[in-house]
């Protein structure tokens, strides 16, 4: 059975995805080489294959913006937007395995370094639920507007609450504990 | 009872806007906070030759093929910076550019040694990029062992009879000053310090 979504709430997860995948799309393009240098870190790829993985992939979640603000293709957008957050938790998820804490996750944005952690894979599992929902089709319902004030309250409080979110794990990233995660444990001690 | 529902809703979305904004400014400054009352001096170990005492002597051979002895009384009365970096380190690369700048600055009292171990292909795109070939890097098991390096970017200070002057982990600029510092007012770490003179306020 296919949940249907109230398309107020529908709208608004659409429009926060399309935001998010904007926001990323614009710190990977606009300093391309820390992008490349923290893709590189995580020891995924080969290494003459990260110039253009830096490339394919804020633009893959450019072409999820674009798909999730055209009422037709929204929810495949969605859907591809999930997709990308699922094999961004999977790189993560291979090297918090490995015991590698320290890599920048690449994804602070400008001058944010930012070691990988299991937050992180919580922020995507929540971020995958909500793309999810926002991949089933809305319910038929008149728009009134009451839903347009739904819409830009809604997305202004997701952002919040993203930000917050964010802002967070770079403070227990820097505080006691989470600081000698951000040390290189490399080297001698583990050879 | 509908409009009255309407503006509780409309008042209730601009309360949860204003609150998130509030929660996104409190974490701000708490992070701002975080970094304020982080550690300014480099942290030292309990592991490893300790401050005071002679280093060990080792002979390496830098990533020119050069030989070199470290850790032996200096003939030209230099001290010695030993900084053990690592290509995966990435904090280790935030402090090249001071390296460079501690070498140009202290040239005629400081030698200054990278140090890092592993095999040499794993390094030589780190070399090239950073161009530390010329300014003396050091690759050498041995050296990272004998000074009981367990995390990086680590530095030690040696003066010019090979005696550790300081030591410590060296996470920033501030750090690796602290050594000098340390150096200059005759103190193992910035830690002794506090402590001493946290004994002095005391008495």
């Amino acid at each position: 059975m296919i949940w249907e979504g109230d398309p107020a709430v529908q709208a608004m997860l659409r429009a926060a995805g399309a935001l998010l995948f904007c926001a990323a799309a614009w710190h990977k393009l606009r300093n391309p080489r820390a992008f490349r240098e923290a893709l590189g870190g995580y020891r995924l790829l080969p290494a003459s294959w990260l110039r253009p993985a830096a490339l394919v992939l804020p633009c893959a979640e450019l072409g999820a913006v674009l798909a999730l603000v055209t009422p037709a293709l929204a929810a495949a957008g969605a859907a591809a937007g999930a997709a990308l957050l699922l094999v961004y938790a999977g790189a993560i998820g291979v090297n918090l395995a490995r015991g590698r804490r320290s890599i920048d996750c690449g994804c602070g944005g400008p001058g944010g370094r930012r070691p990988i952690g299991p937050g992180l894979l919580w922020r995507n599992a929540g971020l995958v639920a909500a793309l999810l929902l926002a991949a089933q089709p809305p319910s038929p319902r008149p728009w009134t507007w009451l839903d347009g004030v739904t819409l830009v309250a809604g997305v202004t409080t997701l952002a919040l609450l993203y930000a917050a979110f964010d802002v967070l794990l770079a403070n227990r990233a820097r505080s006691g504990a989470a600081r000698d995660a951000e040390i290189l444990e490399a080297g001698w001690a583990t050879r | 009872m509908g409009d009255a529902l309407i503006v509780s809703n409309v008042l209730l979305w601009i309360a949860v806007i204003a609150l998130g904004a509030l929660v996104l400014a409190l974490l701000r400054q708490i992070g701002v906070l975080h970094e304020r009352i982080g550690p300014a001096g480099a942290l030292v170990g309990r592991e490893g030759p300790r401050t005071g005492e002679a280093a060990p002597v080792l002979d390496v051979v830098d990533w020119n093929g050069r030989p070199l002895r470290i850790g032996a009384p200096d003939s030209d009365g230099r001290g010695t910076l030993l900084l053990f970096v690592s290509p995966t380190c990435p904090v280790c690369e935030t402090l090249l550019p001071l390296v460079s700048s501690v070498r140009n600055a202290e040239d005629r009292r400081l030698r200054v040694w990278l140090a890092s171990d592993g095999p040499r292909e794993e390094h030589e795109a780190f070399v090239a990029l950073h161009g530390l070939a010329r300014g003396g890097y050091v690759l050498s098991t041995e050296l990272g062992l004998a000074f009981e390096v367990a995390r990086l970017p680590y530095a030690v200070l040696l003066d010019r009879d090979g005696v550790i002057r300081a030591r410590g982990l060296v996470n920033s600029r501030e750090h690796l000053e602290s050594l000098f510092e340390a150096q200059e007012r005759g103190v193992a770490s910035m830690q002794e310090f506090l402590e001493r003179d946290g004994d002095r306020r005391v008495a």
